[in-house]
């Protein structure tokens, strides 16, 4: 029989504590739920720009073509960086593509083009999912493979919008330095290899991948290089991997060598989005804590009227030897005992939610309100931070903890023949 | 008797004044009252109604403050003492029975009996709590409730409250039991098995007992006989 356990029972028997503990449940769930989700979106970004750009690059400054005879001398020297799993030279370069049953593509007036980012590779990069001939099943990780010459791999939503599948031809627009300095349209038709998922809306409507031979023979340049994608080992940070990439080239005398090449990582290359989605969580987490500080607050209330309700058994107490101090912890273990059963409620509430969010969406709003054109994810993502929960519970307490004290200190100063006479 | 009228005296009360003051008017309630109590005595405290018996028994048990005079436990004087103090004094020397029994509802009757332990072992408690609770279940057989140790007081009868109240009062083996009209809420059967039942212990216990009444008959059973008068306490 501890006061902990005074309190429980206290709290087991009066169904205006269960409400407080509710209203506290209530707002630990939406918190729950929404840094879930704002986790996930963040985890999701992170992965598919890591995916498809690998940890760090080395790109040339400008945007320029590398020269392939140069190649060789930077993947020697990158190769001697410590912790580096692979490196993959990229072409990548702007194109346009005409929808099926348009007008020809090199007709002036026609308006049916889509630009494109034609990404020239020799394999095909981690993180990209083939989507199968039955649109009922789940798209498959392609394996290790080189891309093809004369094909074309496609991302999913720009496969739909130009109306092209596997095995169809896929006439592609792009430019080439003309004699004169002037650009001048070139085209050349591919063969759709596959349709791609990245995860990313963005990503699956402007990108396309082809054999980087094939594209510098497209542009004319000769076959080079302007981008270099590293991966490294697990665990290694990709700012070290970064560090350690710039120090092998400055020490191989490459960094200024030709065209200037920068070493950047690809959280510096999403930087500022991602710094806007950290700061869209600070402000969510901010404003849905203040409801759960409000469903705390409640306790001022609660607690005060559980006060006057119970004055008699406070005198009782006092009575058999509890001296004001014990009155006050008594109170405060009450609060505590409301936010503890609020939050862990609060956390199967938030757990539910987020292992069912498209299901309530279904159910609530009649309809997904995440869609891919507007939140680039075609599904809700979902990544708990037990680091931000047990942070979100320690403060929950710490706010049950404060609003409980001013009921309890009213609770210690009543005279214990008053309240007994009650 | 005369056990305890050799024994020291367990609960002292000198010249005692207490005044309230009552929408505007004053009411002296006390006005020099002085008694003591010896270890193993039972002591009867009778008076009119409003004549100030369960004020003496506040200002005894350490509950109100005194305006005057001073209240001594085994030769300490407790006036000055914090009220932390007075807090510990109470959970290691004092019982109290309620008239009205005063049990925790939300408690059942083996938990209402370990407060008075819980508040004064402190954190030793928790060290202690087997053993605690294997003495609470004991004094509940003893009172003849081994079979309502579960039992809610809502779920009890009066008699049975009362039985939980006398019980919880005695866990601490005080040195002072102080009761208001412990009687009082009950029928006369009932009334005469509690009182049989709170003197057996008191006396097993070598415990000095106060206790209100109005009663002839409960007074005629205790050792000796006490009368508040105009704030003044009178032997028979």
């Amino acid at each position: 029989m501890s006061l902990l356990h005074l309190a429980w029972c206290y709290f087991r028997s009066r169904a205006l504590l269960a409400m407080s503990a509710l209203a506290i449940a209530l707002g630990v769930a939406v918190l729950f739920a929404v840094l879930a989700v704002v986790n996930g979106f963040l985890a999701q970004v992170e992965s598919t720009i890591r995916d498809f750009s690998g940890d760090a690059v080395v790109a040339a400054i400008p945007e320029r073509l590398a020269p392939e005879a140069e190649l060789q001398d930077y993947l020697d020297a990158l190769e001697a960086v410590e912790g580096l799993e692979s490196q993959q030279p990229r072409l990548n370069y702007y194109g346009l593509i005409g929808r099926r049953g348009a007008r020809a593509i090199d007709d002036p007036r026609t308006t049916d083009l889509s630009g494109l980012l034609l990404v020239g590779l020799d394999r095909l990069p981690e993180g990209m999912k083939r989507l199968q001939a039955d649109p009922q099943l789940e798209a498959v990780a392609f394996g290790p493979e080189e891309v093809p010459p004369g094909a074309i791999l496609v991302g999913k939503v720009l496969a739909a919008k130009a109306g092209v599948g596997v095995g169809d031809s896929l006439m592609v627009i792009s430019f080439k330095r003309g004699s004169q300095g002037y650009p001048v349209p070139v085209q050349t038709s591919f063969r759709v290899e596959a349709v791609f998922t990245t995860g990313r809306y963005d990503h699956d409507i402007d990108r396309a991948i082809v054999r980087r031979e094939d594209l510098a023979l497209m542009i004319g340049d000769g076959l080079g290089f302007n981008e270099i994608g590293l991966r490294g080992r697990p665990g290694l940070a990709p700012e070290q991997l970064a560090d350690r990439a710039e120090a092998a080239l400055l020490a191989a005398g490459l960094k200024q060598k030709g065209w200037p090449m920068l070493v950047s990582t690809w959280r510096a290359q999403g930087g500022n989005f991602l710094r806007a989605v950290e700061n869209q969580k600070g402000i969510l987490s901010a404003v849905f804590f203040c409801i759960v500080l409000v469903a705390a607050y409640q306790l001022v209330a609660t607690l005060a009227l559980t006060v006057t309700e119970k004055r008699r058994d406070i005198g009782v107490l006092g009575a058999l030897g509890a001296a004001p101090g014990r009155i006050v912890t008594f109170f405060v273990s009450l609060g505590l005992v409301i936010a503890a059963v609020g939050s862990a409620l609060g956390l199967l509430i938030g757990t539910w939610l987020t292992a069912n969010l498209e299901w309530v969406q279904d159910r609530i709003f009649g309809e997904r309100i995440f869609n891919a054109e507007t939140y680039i994810f075609d599904h809700v993502p979902v990544a708990v931070d037990w680091s931000s929960v047990l942070i979100l519970l320690g403060a929950t307490l710490g706010a049950a903890l404060v609003f409980s004290f001013l009921p309890a200190w009213l609770a210690a100063r009543l005279n214990i023949v008053d309240a007994l006479r009650r | 008797m005369s056990d305890s009228a050799a024994a020291p005296a367990v609960l002292q009360a000198l010249d005692l004044h207490k005044t309230y003051f009552m929408g505007g008017a004053e009411l002296r309630v006390l006005r020099g009252a002085s008694m003591e109590l010896r270890a193993g005595e039972v002591a009867a405290l009778r008076g009119a109604s409003g004549s100030g018996k369960s004020t003496l028994l506040h200002l005894l048990g350490l509950l109100d403050r005194l305006d005057e005079g001073e209240v001594a436990f085994n030769g300490r004087p407790t006036r000055r003492l914090s009220q932390s103090a007075r807090a510990r004094l109470r959970a290691s020397t004092i019982g109290f029975v309620f008239q009205q029994f005063q049990l925790l509802p939300e408690l059942s009757a083996l938990e209402n009996v370990l407060v008075p332990r819980r508040l004064a072992c402190g954190m030793s408690w928790f060290r202690r709590r087997g053993l605690e609770r294997a003495n609470a279940r004991a004094l509940l057989g003893t009172v003849g409730l081994s079979d309502r140790l579960g039992h809610r007081p809502g779920q009890l009868s009066g008699g049975e409250q009362q039985r939980v109240a006398i019980a919880r009062a005695l866990i601490s083996r005080p040195a002072a039991l102080l009761a208001d009209e412990p009687t009082g809420s009950l029928d006369r059967k009932a009334g005469a098995e509690v009182l049989e039942l709170l003197l057996e212990l008191a006396q097993e216990n070598h415990t000095a007992v106060l206790l209100t009444t109005h009663d002839p008959e409960i007074a005629a059973r205790c050792s000796r006989v006490l009368h508040l008068e105009e704030g003044r306490v009178r032997q028979e």
